[in-house]
């Protein structure tokens, strides 16, 4: 402390700290330089080697060769390059500008196999190649890194070619062997993948013969092929040092940004991204496929802010936005930003559909629920038009049954129950609940009042707002609803250890549903997701029929009646599929809605259909 | 001074020093503004079901007339309504000495009873008042200033997030429930949560300081250690991880709130211990072979509580703020109203701004926590004009 | 002197010890176990699934293990003098090692790294913070006890009573609706710290083709405004009525008296001879911020969006990230203790008559 300590002393340590803040600031700002300096050499180099690749090719003739004969698989319909073709055909056609997203919180690790969100799958639909892909609107399967396949008369071994050409994004190529090692890197103990392991353990063995690679199971499935033909796949010479030993694995297991494959777009470093980071993809320029991605780059910034993603919207900075009901609303009255963006309103293909769970058993005993007539009248009392209407502001579809309506599984016979407080009414009577005492709630036989808790997630606002319109609607017929918001994590443990009336939840779906794990009375232990204790051996019977059933016709058949049955039954209220509400710039051209509900780069590694015609190209 | 003339003075003393703080508080205009504010949102917190309900507090249905408010009124409504009498009786009638002991007593047992015996109807169907009156089934209704309950979210004309207008003179929440009304009711939260909290940390706080600054060596330093653990795990750490993990709940808050915000209390009860115990009059009273208990609790508490006073109005305007705070973060009670949970809808997705329910709720906060900041303010200079250079 | 130090560092001890135990335990009471949140969040998993995740998780981390166990075992990790922990998961040498904060299981990533994400964008904000709450409180706190009982004196201590009193998550939403939002005036941005791209920007103000960019440093500050106000507003209160009291009594002190004898003028008594004497006490005061400097914009960082360490301990606290959690309560706890001891030095050295025996 200086002797004569002074107002003009202060004023001079205040100014020297802000002369040293300025001076860290500007050596934070000199460093991202730095970085910036580092992927521009990067990039130069890469680009070099291509050059020299191409000069190579030139000289030996292979691209022109190669060309002409993918020409001909890419006109076929049965090509899994036939939309992207078609778009490339069109006259406004171009490559080049970016695709700029946003996630509104960065994926926590890049790494393929261990990262656990959708975020990273989003990244990784663009990186990794799969053998199949689906046709989003004719939902049939179409070959990609393979070039034809086909199934054993058993269905327990299914064979598929890989493509000639196919290549890694440094230039290897990608064989049969490569197939082969993804399944054995995923069902390595060492690697931190359960999730992976629980899921291909349905396959027995997977063997690289030559060109060929054959997936075996020891029981039929309905859902080998999309098993099979969804798997991403990694590199041997780029991952296979991480089985070497077990360190190698632990520090695959911690890696965040392994991320490299033989997709359209990579990394332009495929080791070093860590979370937090934007994530930006580069052109493949080794892509093996005949059609070339059409963006430069695509691009995902972390956005946590939904105010802040919507400016930069607006401001042109990102290309796309989800947007929530009101919020969507708001935006459609926008006339200055709606001149310039284009909105969608779908059912996602992986969209999934919202419920209430009536728990059937409880500590042992058969609860109120155990009775159809009062799971029935609770349908009859769920107003899920109305649930739509002020929740969803129409943004929504009401949903009876657990079948994606676009899809052959669901029945469409069958009609959703309308509100019918009346009906309701009548059939609480029957089951014996009837207000004895004249307070407005009705009661069971031995006098206990009819009063249920519902549990719902409590980090979501529409099923606070959702919940408690219910529980007004239900008071009307004198059936009290106590709102519980409850924790992810309590939430699980309610439904491990059943100690729930009402559960409201959403489940997402596939394009095909597996009845199995919801439904079959085999699944309501510990663990199990029929966590109602649902239990009809007909349903059970036709479900185990279903899933071994390779004929599809047939097999949608037996979905169907499996549906009439729950609808019969109704296990759950079924309410409702949000709609997903997306406006996206309008300089992007070919963006329409599909089956499969928008035909988004990367749905089932789907080629991109989506550019920027030249004269709007903004990057 | 000798120690006669000491402890003479300090049995005289209580009541005028009690007084003469009273006076010099009540000379601020700060303390009578805070107080007043203070007093009107008790007032809303007792007649809350009179001020703002979808329950006519008249109502001619088939000619007959009934009074649905009062019959809808809750064990919590009618004891607020018993405590508020029976102080406004005691306060009328006070200078007897049987009159406080009485007061407490009737609300004590006047809690208890209406605990046990009264329970309104379950089924509240808010709208059917004003369907019935359109209907023409109702004839006849009288309403509260207010006629909307905060939680009818007028399900018979569903109208959420609108601007103030005539019907809603603060507009509706995302709900569509009043938000006058629920500015009204919350004021119950708002209260509750800044006495009970405090009313909480008080007493451990004084047990637990009162221990600390009487014993000295060995237990004073571990008591000293345990009591700086919970100083430096900050407050709202602990809430968080609390009611994030237990679950939404106003009584686990109050506990919580309570039970985190001790340890300032004990530290200054223990300073102003410290410091009396050199002090002559506990000297002779220790001297004289009193027992223990009975120089802390009857003769050191009452000189080293003053302090206490200032921190408490401080310490209750913090339990406001942790409770808005809590609620802001979206950790408060579902359906109960409260002005942090609606001062939390006012930035919608996409960054919609509710300027009503980021005005009226947050204002509210900042008037109370302003009121007992005031109030603490002026109490501390009444007790003692010098203490205002310590921390608070 | 020395041996005072020594003795309270070495009673920090069992307090940061039982800091950890009380976190932990309040973590390993909570119902559902800290292990579910490691799963997906979105209830698309297959039953077989969330079995073989679970059964994972609690092999690799422990999880399954007697809580008493568990928090030995965390103990050791972080302690500097204790077991070497083997990859394998073995238990190696006793001796002394490189204490370690540990993985977090949510994230997956060291816990060092996340601090080390999130700490400087506080640091920041705090440091900004800090000397703009000092400087305007010094300078009121002389104007209130030159003028004192006058109106200046009333009107700034209420109205610093004020300001202290309006909550900041109030403030917080009024700015960024009125000040931020599209509706009302767009002033200033709603979030972050940077605009998005603007890594890539010069760091000075320059003239692009299409116009004037700001640059980086000034983005950055122009991102700063309303945090930092939200931040400095209520501080005030506090420290101008320290000031205040401080100068008043230096004011009356017997040398300010002597100054004014010598014949000085009382502004020249104030600014050159009580101003640099009443400073002491804030200096003291100014080490009790130091654990602020870690977590005491836990709010304004929720309500702006800025990624620093309030945001991780809420959303820690929200995951059950126990590592997270208990890593930042430690050194929390470490900063607020240090500050008492650091406090009580301060006075020592300020005035030679507090003794320590």
């Amino acid at each position: 402390m200086g002797k004569r300590f002074s107002a003009r002393d202060l004023l001079l340590i205040l100014f020297l700290g802000a002369i040293l803040v300025s001076v860290w600031l500007a050596m934070v700002q000199i460093d991202r330089q730095w970085v910036f300096i580092r992927e521009t050499q990067q990039k130069l180099d890469g680009q070099t080697r291509d050059i020299a690749e191409i000069r190579r090719q030139l000289r030996d003739g292979v691209a022109v060769a190669g060309r002409s004969a993918q020409d001909a698989a890419a006109t076929d319909p049965g090509s899994g390059f036939y939309r992207a073709a078609l778009a490339e055909a069109r006259d406004d056609y171009a490559r080049g500008d970016w695709l700029v997203n946003a996630f509104p919180s960065s994926p926590q690790r890049l790494t393929p196999t261990i990262s656990t969100d959708t975020y990273a799958s989003r990244v990784q639909e663009q990186v990794l190649d799969t053998l199949l892909t689906r046709d989003p609107e004719s939902l049939e399967w179409l070959p990609l890194l393979a070039a034809s396949w086909s199934v054993s008369e058993d269905g327990l071994s299914y064979r598929f070619r890989i493509r000639p050409g196919a290549r890694f994004s440094d230039g290897e190529p990608l064989t049969a062997a490569d197939v082969a090692f993804t399944y054995r890197f995923i069902m390595d103990e060492r690697i931190a993948t359960p999730r992976f392991r629980a899921y291909y353990g349905r396959i027995a063995e997977v063997t690289a013969n030559g060109d060929e690679v054959v997936f075996r199971l020891d029981e039929p499935y309905y859902g080998a092929l999309e098993i099979a033909g969804l798997l991403p796949i990694m590199a041997e010479h780029f991952y296979g040092r991480y089985l070497q030993s077990a360190e190698a694995a632990e520090e695959f297991n911690n890696a965040t940004g392994l991320l490299f494959g033989s997709g359209p777009y990579k990394l332009a470093d495929p080791v070093n991204w860590t979370p937090g980071q934007a994530v930006e993809l580069i052109r493949n320029e080794r892509y093996w496929g005949r059609v070339q991605p059409s963006f430069d780059r695509v691009i995902w910034k972390i956005i946590s802010n939904d105010a802040a993603n919507l400016t930069e919207f607006k401001n042109g900075d990102i290309d796309t936005y989800n947007a929530r009901p009101l919020n969507y609303r708001n935006l459609l009255a926008d006339e200055a930003l709606m001149s310039r963006v284009r909105h969608f309103e779908y059912q996602d293909a992986r969209g999934g559909y919202t419920f209430i769970a009536w728990n059937q058993r409880r500590d042992g005993k058969p609860t109120w629920f155990a009775d159809r007539r009062v799971r029935e009248a609770m349908t009859y009392l769920t107003d899920r038009q109305r649930v739509v209407d002020e929740v969803f502001l129409g943004y929504a579809e009401t949903a009876n049954g657990p079948f994606n309506p676009l899809g052959p599984q669901n029945n469409v016979a069958l009609a959703t129950r309308g509100y019918d407080p009346d009906r309701a009414r009548a059939l609480l009577a029957e089951a014996g609940f009837e207000d004895r005492d004249g307070d407005g709630v009705i009661e069971s036989a031995d006098g206990e009042p009819f009063r249920i808790s519902l549990t719902y997630p409590s980090a979501s606002d529409d099923y606070k707002r959702l919940v408690l319109l219910l529980k007004d609607l239900y008071v009307t017929a004198g059936v009290i609803l106590e709102p519980e918001p409850t924790d992810w994590p309590l939430l699980l443990k309610a439904i491990d250890d059943k100690t729930f009336d009402a559960i409201s939840l959403g489940w997402s779906s596939d394009f095909e549903v597996d009845l199995f794990q919801f439904f079959h009375s085999s699944q309501n232990g510990p663990g199990g997701d029929n966590f109602v204790s649902y239990d009809n051996p007909e349903l059970d019977a036709v479900i185990e029929a279903a899933r071994v059933q390779l004929d599809e016709n047939a097999r949608m058949a037996l979905w169907r009646s499996a549906h009439e049955m729950i609808w019969q039954d109704q296990p759950y209220t079924f309410l409702l599929r949000a709609s997903r509400l997306d406006f996206i710039d309008a300089r992007i051209a070919n963006v329409e809605r599909v089956r499969a509900g928008l035909n988004r780069p990367g749905l089932w590694r789907m080629p991109t259909e989506w550019y920027v015609p030249v004269a709007l190209q903004r990057h | 001074m000798t120690e006669a003339a000491g402890s003479v003075a300090d049995a005289a003393e209580p009541e005028t020093f009690r007084r003469q703080v009273v006076r010099r508080t009540w000379a601020r205009l700060g303390a009578r503004i805070g107080l007043a504010w203070i007093a009107v949102v008790a007032l809303c917190a007792v007649f809350a079901p009179f001020l703002a309900n979808s329950h006519p507090l008249l109502m001619e249905r088939d000619g007959v007339w009934s009074s649905p408010a009062l019959s809808h009124l809750g064990w919590v409504d009618v004891s607020l309504l018993l405590a508020f009498f029976a102080l406004l009786g005691a306060w009328l009638l006070s200078g007897r000495r049987w009159v406080m002991p009485l007061a407490f007593t009737l609300i004590g047992v006047g809690t208890l009873v209406s605990y046990q015996i009264i329970s309104p109807p379950a089924a509240v169907v808010f709208e059917q008042y004003r369907v019935g009156l359109a209907a023409g089934s109702v004839e006849t209704a009288v309403f509260a200033p207010v006629p909307f309950s905060p939680t009818d979210r007028s399900r018979d004309r569903p109208r959420s997030l609108t601007a103030p207008d005539r019907e809603h003179l603060m507009g509706t929440d995302e709900d569509g429930a009043d938000v006058l009304s629920r500015m009204i009711h919350a004021c119950r939260i708002a209260l509750g949560i800044g006495l009970v909290a405090t009313g909480i940390a008080l007493v451990i706080g004084i047990v637990y300081g009162g221990i600390m600054g009487f014993f000295a060596g060995w237990t004073e330093i571990l008591m000293m250690r345990f009591l700086e653990i919970f100083e430096s795990v900050p407050q709202l750490f602990l809430l968080l991880m609390v009611v994030a993990f237990f679950g939404r709940n106003i009584y686990l808050m109050m506990v919580v709130i309570g039970l985190t915000s001790w340890p300032g209390y004990a530290r200054y009860l223990r300073a102003e211990f410290l410091k009396l115990r050199k002090q002559d009059f506990v000297q002779a009273a220790q001297a004289c072979g009193l027992p223990v208990t009975s120089i802390l609790f009857r003769h050191m508490l009452p000189n080293g509580v003053a302090p206490l006073l200032v921190a408490a109005s401080f310490g209750i305007a913090a339990a406001i703020l942790a409770e808005a705070v809590l609620s802001f973060l979206g950790l408060g009670v579902v359906d109960e109203p409260s002005w942090g949970g609606m001062l939390n809808q006012a930035v919608g997705p996409g960054g919609t701004f509710a300027p009503w329910l980021a005005t009226y709720p947050g204002l509210a906060i900042f008037l109370t926590v302003f009121a007992y900041n005031l109030i603490g303010e002026a109490l501390r200079d009444a007790i003692d004009p010098h203490l205002s250079r310590e921390r608070s | 002197m020395a041996s005072y130090i020594i003795r309270r560092l070495l009673l920090m001890l069992p307090t940061l010890f039982g800091i950890s135990a009380l976190v932990f335990a309040v973590m390993a009471m909570a119902p559902g176990g800290i292990g579910a949140n490691l799963m997906s969040r979105s209830g698309d998993m297959r039953p077989e699934e969330r079995q073989a995740m679970m059964a994972y998780y609690n092999e690799r981390y422990g999880l399954d293990q007697p809580m008493p166990v568990q928090y030995l075992r965390w103990l050791n990790n972080i302690s500097p003098l204790g077991f070497e922990s083997l990859p394998g998961g073995g238990r190696g040498e006793f001796g002394l090692k490189v204490p370690d904060l540990g993985t977090s299981f949510v994230k997956n990533r060291p816990v060092l790294d996340l601090i080390g994400d999130a700490l400087p964008v506080t640091l920041l904000l705090n440091l900004l913070t800090i000397p703009l709450v000092f400087a305007g409180s010094i300078i009121m706190g002389v104007y209130t006890a030159r003028f004192r009982d006058g109106a200046i004196d009333v009107g700034i201590g209420t109205a610093n009573l004020a300001l202290w009193s309006i909550p900041a998550i109030w403030m917080g939403v009024l700015l960024i609706g009125f000040l931020a939002s599209e509706q009302y005036l767009k002033w200033f941005p709603t979030s972050g710290l940077s605009t998005l791209g603007s890594g890539s920007w010069t760091f000075l103000p320059e003239r692009t083709a299409d116009g004037w960019r700001p640059g980086y440093l000034l983005d950055l500050l122009w991102h700063l405004v309303l945090p930092v106000f939200c931040l400095t507003y209520s501080g005030f209160a506090f420290l101008t009525k320290l000031t205040r009291s401080s100068v008043l009594e230096n004011l009356q002190a017997d040398y300010a008296r002597t100054a004014r004898a010598k014949g000085l003028s009382e502004s020249a008594v104030l600014w050159q001879h009580v101003f640099r004497n009443s400073l002491l006490p804030l200096m003291t005061v100014a080490a009790t911020i130091l654990p602020g400097l870690l977590i005491g914009s836990v709010i304004v960082e929720s309500i702006f969006s800025i990624d620093g360490m309030g945001r991780l301990v809420v959303e820690a606290v929200q995951m059950r990230d126990r590592e997270t959690v208990l890593s930042i309560t430690l050194i929390t706890g470490l900063l607020t203790l240090a500050s008492y001891l650091v406090v009580d030095i301060c006075y020592a050295l300020a005035d030679p008559r507090v003794s320590y025996d």
